[in-house]
């Protein structure tokens, strides 16, 4: 198959994510940065960090990692006037060294405000207009008991629990093209039976490729959940009685200088990639040596993960030592020893493993408590052991609980039960 | 040189650039937010708040217990405007009047309160230890409402010498100062309100100089769209009246119009007002600025403070009672927007003004394509391209329901993402990112109230401006001020609270939103 990169005919796979295609070509800077014009590449792969936006098909910033590739889709890398790869806007990134006060830029005089304006104007803004000229596409209605967000560990054992407790009427809302999230990434113990059982018995009722954009409450009090849920080019409306958040986590950078250089990904993006599209960041014609950065289980296991899926480790470490992040695409880690002398490791790609961040979004924008995490610096849904949120028709399970892992199952099944007991359409 | 730690990559915003943020005084989470850009990209805060919050406790802005995320409005993800034009507007019906009068329905009074202050009671259950500064025994004047009409106040009298302290319940920016659209515009149908936004915006074109940060203050024109021949004879009596206060307002033809904005669909208007001297700030630094100013001349600015009660005897106001203590004073100013009449009650006093949420939402950042902010007549839509890039806009409801509501809703969505692409249709594939709401702080005759309260010397009003308070701030604050300090100013009169009961409207018909 073959697709256009910049103008430039290049070919690709079926089956691959538009970030997995250019992963494959070799391809690192994705991106300009919005303010500095610093190469960026993908980072988490996931659909959730906003890194790999690129124009596609005459329709600006759309997520690489979440586009499927076609037969003739053109990308367009954007702002990077003259080429994304020599970009002369990079003069910003060394004229400001540390960073941009744009509050006090030339507040001295009226004419030189003048000009900072015109400039700033002129370098603003991400992508260019649509090509295209596009009308409305009607959105889609459904109604449920439970609608559950996330078909991952948490998700299809919540499900599952729904099922078996006679709740008829539940939908498995899930964005990848399959069920299952992290399960067969080899991070939390494998229960493929289980996912394939859940799967089977849902049938239709479980939507793929669907992602939610949106959650609002209404004044029915029967019906109080809306939900806006992206799939392909439509808006698929969801009202239901319960919703059971079990959407996980997104991938957390790590805060050291040059965290943001091409070739450094996280953890679970390299893996999902490995999974998804069966391909891996290359270096000089081989599997790029990964040094793994993390903290905690999440970096043991992801650096076990990552040498499962076929990376060369050239070591796991813990984020706090670690100084500095060096080359484009990310080349050399520096660190620091218990004996506080710098040592400098050589590596193809980086991958961060920090826990990840729930995602609490949709329910804390509704009131929904969320907890303090001390040790990952996130904050999770504040939930009773059934899973039960503040706000009373919203159930969580899983990371978003602070639960995930190998809780996460449980976690789950013990939701999707109390959820189930709440819907008034059950089987008798 | 050393290289650069980004903590927010989708705004390129660095480690150093929190640190300034910090110095500048601002430690809660939606401070930081809005001073640095962090979270404001088309990842809406998915991968920054942990790094954030890293940064915050590394330098120990904050104690644990007040660590908190900012608020994560929809869409989740970016989502296309001609996705959520399909949305069904019949399933998506209107909160009903008690949902709005309540606000925040299924919010517990304790998550309101740390709504309120940004205080994480669930880690350690501690009480609240935020470092308070003490509130004085006494000042000359307290503000309630530490919005851009108070701090403009506040800026003034501090000039003057006066004894001032402001009280804010949020954060600044937290009300509807922070909220809006930063559309400043001289085309008004009354000759009052032309004069105060002439004013402001000439303040506003060396706001820069005079309060040291920049608020953006770019001139692209205000683009009026009329869609039938009324609304066409409105514009052009008060494009009559305009000109005659020295406005260059003309009325140009589709055209025309077109020639300026070129993605307009021409068909769906008859005519446009047209004046290229309006144009669009960035509200927050606007509020900053002014807030800085002030207690740079000696006023006293307290955020997260409650007013508990007003001090009223002998017919006099005497104080005000606050969550952290009494002050008093002989003049109190109520500038607390849409949440004035809720403090007026304390005095026993009823202002008419009634609260309305309006929406508004922002999209993904484009190159510049369009000059002027964009507003239908007809329907309240309007629209401009902030200096980010985004597409900002919003659009009134008509059967909205009065209430103190800042939630989002979906029938928003539909209702804006239909109407910008039907006179828009280019922008159908852009991506909306985020969406808030605030309050119009609305008065029976679309008028601001100043001055005097009657019964209640001392008490004096400056609240209900109807969404459009934002742009007249700096004439505002400073007329008060004078007025305040002895001066004769009509407006006082014109525009005082005792004209509803002596029937003498003010009435201002070019209101949008």
């Amino acid at each position: 198959m073959y697709f256009s990169l910049d103008g430039e005919r290049v070919e690709g796979r079926a089956g691959d994510t538009l970030a997995a295609a250019l992963v494959r070509l070799g391809v690192s800077t994705i991106t300009r940065s919005i303010k500095y014009h610093r190469p960026r590449g993908a980072f988490c792969l996931a659909g959730t960090c906003g890194q790999c936006l690129v124009r596609v098909d005459g329709v600006p910033s759309v997520m690489a990692c979440q586009t499927a590739l076609h037969e003739g889709l053109t990308c367009e890398r954007q702002n990077g006037p003259l080429g994304v790869d020599t970009d002369v806007f990079r003069a910003a990134d060394f004229v400001f060294g540390k960073g941009l006060d744009h509050h006090h830029l030339m507040v001295q005089s009226k004419l030189l405000g003048r000009v900072a304006l015109e400039v700033a104007r002129r370098l603003a803004g991400l992508g260019e207009l649509p090509d295209k000229t596009r009308g409305a596409v009607p959105a889609e209605e459904r109604t449920a008991a439970l609608a559950i967000v996330g078909a991952g560990p948490a998700g299809l054992a919540a499900a599952q629990a729904a099922i078996d407790a006679g709740v008829k009427d539940v939908l498995l809302i899930e964005r990848d093209p399959h069920a299952g999230g992290a399960i067969g990434q080899g991070l939390v113990k494998d229960d493929r039976e289980l996912g394939s059982r859940t799967v089977a018995a849902l049938g239709e009722r479980l939507i793929t490729n669907a992602e939610l954009v949106g959650m609002y409450r209404d004044d029915d009090p029967k019906l109080p959940a809306r939900l806006l849920v992206r799939r392909h080019d439509r808006l698929l409306f969801i009202s239901a009685q319960r919703v059971l958040l079990a959407h996980g986590g997104a991938s957390q950078p790590l805060p050291v200088p040059g965290n943001d250089r091409p070739g450094v990904y996280a953890a679970r993006g390299l893996l999902g990639l490995a999974k998804r599209c069966d391909v891996r960041v290359q270096r000089g014609g081989e599997v790029a040596k990964v040094v793994v950065i993390g903290t905690g289980d999440e970096l043991a296991q992801g650096a076990k993960a990552l040498e499962g899926a076929g990376y060369p480790l050239v070591r796991a470490i813990d984020a706090a030592q670690v100084i500095e992040l060096h080359g484009d695409p990310v080349d050399e880690v520096i660190v620091k020893s218990a004996s506080g002398a710098q040592e400098r490791l050589r590596c193809g790609a980086v991958a961060i493993a920090l826990p990840l961040a729930p995602l609490h979004e949709p329910a804390s924008n509704l009131g929904a408590h969320t907890k303090f995490l001390p040790a990952s610096d996130a904050f999770a849904l504040q939930a009773d052991a059934d899973g039960r949120t503040t706000v009373p028709w919203i159930f969580a399970a899983g990371t978003l609980v602070g639960a995930g892992g190998v809780e996460a199952a449980e976690s789950g099944a013990k939701a999707g039960a109390a959820a189930a007991r709440e819907c008034t359409e059950r089987a008798s | 040189m050393s290289e650069k730690l980004i903590v927010c990559a989708c705004e390129d915003v660095t480690a150093h650039e929190l640190d300034k943020a910090i110095a500048q005084g601002f430690t809660d989470i939606e401070s930081i937010k809005r001073y640095t850009g962090l979270g404001t990209g088309p990842c809406q805060g998915k991968s920054c708040v942990s790094g954030a919050i890293r940064c915050l406790r590394a330098r120990e802005a904050l104690p644990v217990g007040e660590l908190d995320h900012f608020r994560t409005r929809p869409p989740l993800q970016p989502t296309a405007l001609r996705q959520l034009a399909g949305l069904p507007l019949e399933m998506l019906p209107l909160p009903m009047a008690e949902t709005a009068q309540r606000g925040q329905r299924e919010i517990p009074e304790s998550v309101r309160q740390r709504l309120l202050r940004p205080v994480r009671s669930a880690v350690s259950h501690a009480p609240l230890d935020r470092k308070r500064n003490p509130l004085p025994e006494k000042t000359d004047v307290v503000i309630i409402g530490g919005g851009i009409m108070g701090l403009a106040l506040a800026w003034h009298l501090a000039g003057n010498g006066v004894k001032v302290l402001v009280l804010e319940r949020g954060y600044l920016c937290a009300g509807a100062s922070g909220r809006n659209g930063g559309g400043v515009r001289a085309q008004w149908t009354t000759p009052t309100l032309i004069e105060l936004a002439k004013e402001s915006i000439e303040f506003m074109s060396g706001f820069a100089q005079t309060l040291g940060i920049n608020v953006w203050f770019r001139k692209g024109g205000y683009l009026f769209l009329a869609h039938d021949e009324p609304t066409l004879k409105r514009m052009e009596e008060s494009a009559a009246l305009q000109k005659r206060h020295g406005l260059p307002t003309r009325i140009i033809g589709p055209g025309e119009a077109r020639d300026i904005v070129p993605e307009l669909d021409s068909s769906r208007f008859i005519a446009a007002s047209w004046n290229p001297d309006d144009g669009v700030v960035f509200p927050w630094p606007f509020v900053w600025g002014y807030a800085d100013g002030a207690q740079k001349r000696g006023a006293q600015v307290e955020t997260f403070t409650r007013v508990t009660g007003l001090d009223v005897s002998e017919g006099r106001i005497r104080g005000v009672r606050t969550d952290v203590g009494t002050v008093k004073a002989d003049r109190v100013v109520l500038a607390a927007g849409a949440w004035s009449p809720e403090i007026a009650k304390f005095a026993n006093v009823s202002l008419p003004n009634v609260p309305y949420r309006h929406e508004i939402v922002s999209s993904e950042p484009l190159k510049p394509f369009l000059g002027p902010l964009v507003s239908m007549l007809g329907t309240g839509l309007y629209f401009s391209q902030s200096m980010r890039g985004e597409i900002v806009g919003g659009m009134g409801d008509p059967d909205e329901p009065p209430g103190l509501n800042q939630e989002s809703s979906a029938r928003f969505l539909a209702r804006y993402a239909r109407a910008l692409t039907e006179i828009m249709p280019r922008v159908g594939e852009v991506k909306l990112l985020r969406q808030w709401a605030g309050c119009y702080d609305v008065t029976p005759d679309h008028s601001p109230i100043l001055g005097e309260t009657p019964g209640v010397a001392g008490l004096l009003q400056m609240s209900g401006f109807v969404g459009h308070g934002f742009m007249m701030a700096p004439a505002v604050g400073r007329r008060m001020a004078e007025w305040m300090g002895g001066a004769k100013d009509e407006m006082f009169e014109r525009y005082s609270l005792s004209r509803f009961a002596e029937g003498r409207l003010e009435p201002e018909t070019f209101i949008i939103g």
